[in-house]
């Protein structure tokens, strides 16, 4: 017997979560992309994507968003913080490996200095995955030693049913069990099995790309060049990754009043990292995309012990000119150690 | 050699407020200014934590901010120093606020040099130009516990007389009898009453030929003259592990998390900006 939540009690459950003062976000369909967003009732989810264009992490580290306004009189300076407005959230129908993507995260925002920004949002939000019973020819988690029922990053895992009437509930946090005892009663006890999870198949040889990578030998192979030529620079994949962290800091207003705020960044620009002298340590795109490359599969998982990047594939997916990591890791796994 | 901090703050990217006290020209377009915190609070976390080596992100509201080393000594921590040439948005606006301005101050970030472990041996330290800052400190923190180290030798060059930085304090230094100063300027710009050396640094270094053992180099400069002060202390037998120098990178949240200040998988923020000539060279290259 396992606990089940019918999808005709959906609607019910939006509404108790509402009440308890819980903002309820999930994947919705817009005229020109889909995305998270916020919900009032549950006919407003678009639960058969098989996930939303826009990631997760939006909703925990904004495009956009202010640090501190400054307002400058004479002889002083007054500063108000900004801190994430206290928001219970709970999200449903969140994708295995947007949920991963999050976790993937938490180590860069803790380590030695705590970005509160990420980790109040984080710690105040509700994410109850759906496991994916349908994959497109980009989802790759797999190859990521992930799979579509990965519970990494989740409160609450459901798995759909096999006659696809609701949700098996696996609670896996406190946080989750919190959540899901405002809809205790609405869940049911049930015994139908659960619907089998969408066949990822493998797309590369994780361990051998990552070998290819670590050795010093291949920083400076002709093999970036090539695979990069037709990168044009545009950066969507790092936006659109649930894991790609990078960002700056801009100040909008005047000399008197002002924002400070802090904005998605890319690795891809090449102004990211040009000194002010002229000199630019990455100052072709091949290096750019080099960078990113290693970031993801050896700087990181170097310093944190895990690869950034979960699987998702939507930078394959929406490259303008067909090219990600997919095809990349593809490449590097045909190549000698 | 990362050291653990946490700033008073609940937000890490909210810096401290600073008060311009003093200013001082140093060269054309190059200034040094002192800086004084307004909150006990602030200054107090500031002295427990600051250690030669490391550097502070300097701001304008409205303008942005800039990465520059404290250049003021671990043993002298009621203040700030930083010297900056004015190259950009944020050092132009810096160079324009005058005594008595407020200015921000985010740090300190950042490892240092070990100076501990330098103890007992003698120092040699190397620099050119608008580098001499992050040197200078080393420089003050050795000098100012003179008695624990052995022989202490400073080859500071600039492209012209005009552009050295420092003077007053070059004078000084000249003055004492605990220190061996080399100056030279590039040739072409010496001045007709210049009594000091003429030639590049790293020619000049060679020709001052200091002793490998027992010997602790810290470099400090722009990136060609690095390269070449290198090869010649290495001509001269020192071991890469006994020589420090700084990198700089482009920086913005100097923490570890805006992911620009990487060279392979180091993070300048964090791991440097202080790395022995041992770990820079380990570093990929082509990322420098
Ligand atoms: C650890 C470290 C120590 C430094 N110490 C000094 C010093 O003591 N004196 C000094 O004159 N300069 C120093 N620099 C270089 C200095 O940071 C840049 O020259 C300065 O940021 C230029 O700022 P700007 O806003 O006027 O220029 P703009 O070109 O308008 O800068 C725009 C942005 O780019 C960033 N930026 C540009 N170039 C660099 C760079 N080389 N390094 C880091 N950030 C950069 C700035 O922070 C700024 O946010 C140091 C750099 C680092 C990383
Ligand atoms: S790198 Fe691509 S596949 Fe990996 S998490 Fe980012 S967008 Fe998804
Ligand atoms: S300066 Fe942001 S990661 Fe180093």
């Amino acid at each position: 017997m396992t606990r089940i939540l019918l999808s005709d009690k959906l609607d019910n459950c939006v509404a108790r979560w509402r009440k308890a003062g819980l903002t309820v976000i999930g994947p919705v369909k817009k005229e020109t992309f889909s995305s998270y967003a916020t919900v009032e009732n549950a006919a407003e989810f678009d639960l058969g994507l098989v996930m939303p264009d826009r990631s997760i992490k939006g909703l925990f580290f904004p495009q956009t968003e202010p640090m501190v306004h400054y307002s400058i009189k004479k002889q002083a300076i007054e500063t108000r913080d900004f801190t994430p407005p206290s928001e219970k959230r709970i999200i449903f129908g969140a994708r295995p490996c947007d949920a991963s993507g999050l976790a993937i995260d938490d180590p860069l925002f803790g380590w030695d200095y705590k970005d509160d920004f990420w980790f109040q949002r984080r710690n105040e939000t509700v994410i109850v995955t759906i496991a994916c019973t349908k994959a497109d020819d980009f989802c790759m988690c797999t190859s990521l030693k992930l799979a579509p029922d990965s519970t990494k990053g989740s409160d609450i895992l459901l798995r759909p049913l096999q006659n696809n009437r609701g949700w098996q509930v696996e609670e896996l946090t406190d946080r989750g069990r919190e959540a899901f005892k405002e809809i205790a009663d609405l869940l049911q006890d049930g015994s139908e099995p659960a619907a089998a999870v969408a066949v990822v198949p493998e797309k590369f040889n994780l361990d051998a790309c990552v070998a290819w990578l670590q050795n010093p030998e291949n920083f400076d192979s002709t093999f970036w060049k090539e695979i990069s030529m037709r990168c044009i620079g545009c950066a969507s994949c790092t936006f659109l990754c649930p894991t790609c962290h990078c960002f700056d800091f801009q100040d909008e207003g005047d000399t008197f009043t002002g924002i400070r705020r802090k904005n998605w960044d890319s690795c891809s620009f090449a102004l990211f990292t040009m000194h002010t002298s002229g000199h630019n340590p990455r100052a072709t795109q091949s290096a750019r995309w080099r960078q990113r490359i290693m970031h993801k599969f050896n700087y990181f998982p170097g310093k944190f012990n895990v690869n950034s990047c979960s699987g998702c594939g939507r930078c394959s997916r929406q490259c303008p000119v067909d090219m990600g990591i997919t095809e990349t890791l593809q490449a590097i796994s045909t190549l000698q150690p | 050699m990362t050291e653990n901090i946490q700033t008073a703050h609940q937000n890490i990217y909210k810096p401290a407020i600073m008060k311009i006290v003093a200013r001082h020209d140093e060269a054309p377009g190059v200034r040094t200014m002192k800086l004084e915190f307004q909150n006990p609070a602030e200054h107090e976390l500031f002295k427990q934590n600051y250690r030669t080596g490391m550097f502070g992100l300097y701001g304008v509201y409205g303008e942005g901010e800039s990465t520059f080393c404290v250049a003021s000594p671990e043993t002298r921590n009621e203040y700030i120093e930083f010297t900056f040439r004015q190259s950009g948005r944020v050092t132009t606006a810096l160079a324009n606020s005058d005594i008595g301005d407020l200015v921000t101050f985010r740090g300190p970030y950042g490892n240092r040099f070990p100076i501990e472990n330098f103890y007992g041996k003698n120092l040699i330290f190397v620099s050119g130009g608008i580098a001499l800052p992050p040197t200078r400190s080393v420089i003050w923190s050795c000098l100012d516990q003179r008695e624990k180290f052995g022989k202490v030798t400073i080859v500071y060059g600039a492209r012209t007389v005009a552009d050295l930085v420092y003077k007053h304090e070059l004078e000084e230094w000249e003055r004492r009898d605990d220190i061996d100063l080399v100056l030279t300027v590039d040739p072409g710009g010496e001045s007709p009453d210049w009594k000091h050396r003429v030639g590049f640094v790293p020619t000049v270094l060679e020709q001052a030929a200091p002793a490998p053992d027992n010997c602790i180099a810290v470099i400090c400069g722009p990136p060609i003259m690095i390269k070449f002060t290198l090869m010649s202390l290495k001509k001269l037998g020192f071991d890469e592990s006994n020589v420090y120098t700084t990198l700089e990178n482009r920086m913005k949240c100097g923490v570890g998390k805006c992911g620009r200040c990487n060279v392979g998988s180091i993070y300048v923020c964090k791991e440097g900006p202080v790395f022995t000539a041992a770990e820079v060279s380990k570093m990929p290259q082509a990322d420098l």
